[in-house]
């Protein structure tokens, strides 16, 4: 088929997005969820008006493409994703581009903090044990999940200042 | 211009799941410029005496039990809100101007204010909290009800000069979205991009300020 002339083609927006998860999670589950998402909010009909897309991703960032005329409805279905596979997650839109190449250079050329696990026993703010260690933050599997259920997450949240212990 | 981005109403450990710390980290990353831990009043005593919540969310019965809370609350802290919900408690809120937000009163049966309910709480200066982690944390039905009823909310609050302010009330870092995110949302409630920006910093700034200054004039 003979492709479109540039003019006839739709704009597009890219919007930038960095991931917080609890466990990683997979390209094609994130596409799914940003699609139920935006279904549940806007309908069958206004999803066909968005023609929304991820783009790319790489476990921790990446980019979603969407109609030029509904940025807004993009932020607000992002906004919305709080779970994916019963894990929590939170996407945070960075920036808005119009090209690919801009929104790369603009919004991803971040370093990214290197993430790994740890295994230590806590008591200080928390009882139990410190999994795990992202920069500055850290995340605690409580013996008491009293906390983390009324939050509905799975680890309490610190960072190297409430335990120097742990640096 | 840049403005200072503050959310007014976050949960820390230990009622929360993360750490005033943690959550300030995660914040200032997002775009704010300061964010105030909001304990419910019943979590209150959990809080070791060294780091006490900047404010309080206060949770009632009875409209006695309220009053008798909003007096021993004010006192030891700055922002002074209560859980809405209840009719009956929305309204006595909003006639106390010792309380300075109603924090979410569409979360009982119906929308939880009326016109007259605005108009007191236009007169005691108590602002109407907005919270919008309903947006992450229902879905479907019970989403779109609260969203009416918010709707309902801003229509009245605009007409009887009630101030608004956005929050995301959020129990973990997983639940802090940044204030562009934030403004998005207030745009499905029908608030201007303006009217959101205020909303999200000089309403809550305001409130800071004020009562900043009604603790030095008593001092």
């Amino acid at each position: 088929m003979k492709p479109l002339s540039p003019t006839l083609r739709d704009n597009y927006r890219y919007i930038a997005f960095r991931l917080s998860f609890e466990e990683p999670i997979r390209a094609r589950d994130l596409q799914t969820e940003i699609a139920r998402t935006a279904k549940s909010l806007f309908g069958d009909v206004g999803v066909s008006k968005l023609n929304i897309r991820v783009v790319a991703f790489d476990g921790s960032k990446g980019l979603v493409r969407c109609n030029f005329r509904h940025v807004p409805e993009l932020q607000v279905t992002l906004a919305s994703i709080s779970k994916i596979k019963n894990k929590r997650i939170c996407v945070t839109a960075i920036g808005t581009s119009g090209t690919i190449k801009a929104a790369i250079e603009k919004y991803l050329q971040i370093e990214e903090k290197i993430r790994r696990n740890i295994s230590s026993y806590v008591t200080m703010p928390v009882s139990g044990k410190a999994v795990r260690i992202c920069g500055k933050e850290i995340d605690i599997i409580p013996e008491d999940r009293k906390t983390v259920d009324r939050a509905d997450v799975n680890f309490i949240g610190i960072t190297i200042d409430d335990n120097e212990r742990l640096i | 211009m840049m403005h200072a981005y503050i959310d007014i109403s976050v949960h820390a450990f230990p009622e929360g799941a993360d750490t005033l710390k943690r959550l300030n980290l995660v914040a200032y990353g997002l775009g704010f410029s300061q964010i105030v831990v909001t304990a419910h009043s019943p979590h209150w005593s959990q809080f070791p005496d060294s780091s006490l919540p900047l404010g309080v969310e206060i949770v009632a019965a009875t409209v006695r039990d309220l009053r008798k809370k909003i007096a021993f609350f004010r006192d030891i802290t700055t922002i002074v809100s209560v859980h809405g919900g209840d009719e009956r408690i929305n309204r006595a809120a909003c006639k106390d101007d010792r309380v300075d937000i109603l924090m979410h009163p569409e979360r009982g049966k119906y929308n939880g204010i009326n016109q007259v309910t605005a108009k007191f709480a236009e007169k005691s200066e108590v602002s109407l909290g907005m919270s919008l982690d309903y947006f992450w944390k229902t879905e479907e039905l019970e989403r779109s009800r609260l969203l009416a009823f918010q709707r309902r909310n801003v229509a009245l609050c605009r007409k009887f000069g009630v101030p608004i302010i956005i929050t995301s009330d959020a129990y973990s870092h997983f639940d802090l979205r940044t204030p562009r995110q934030l403004k998005a949302l207030a745009g499905l409630l029908l608030l201007t991009d303006s009217e959101a920006e205020i909303a999200l910093s000089k309403a809550p700034l305001s409130i800071m300020k004020r009562r900043g200054q009604k603790e030095d004039t008593i001092l």
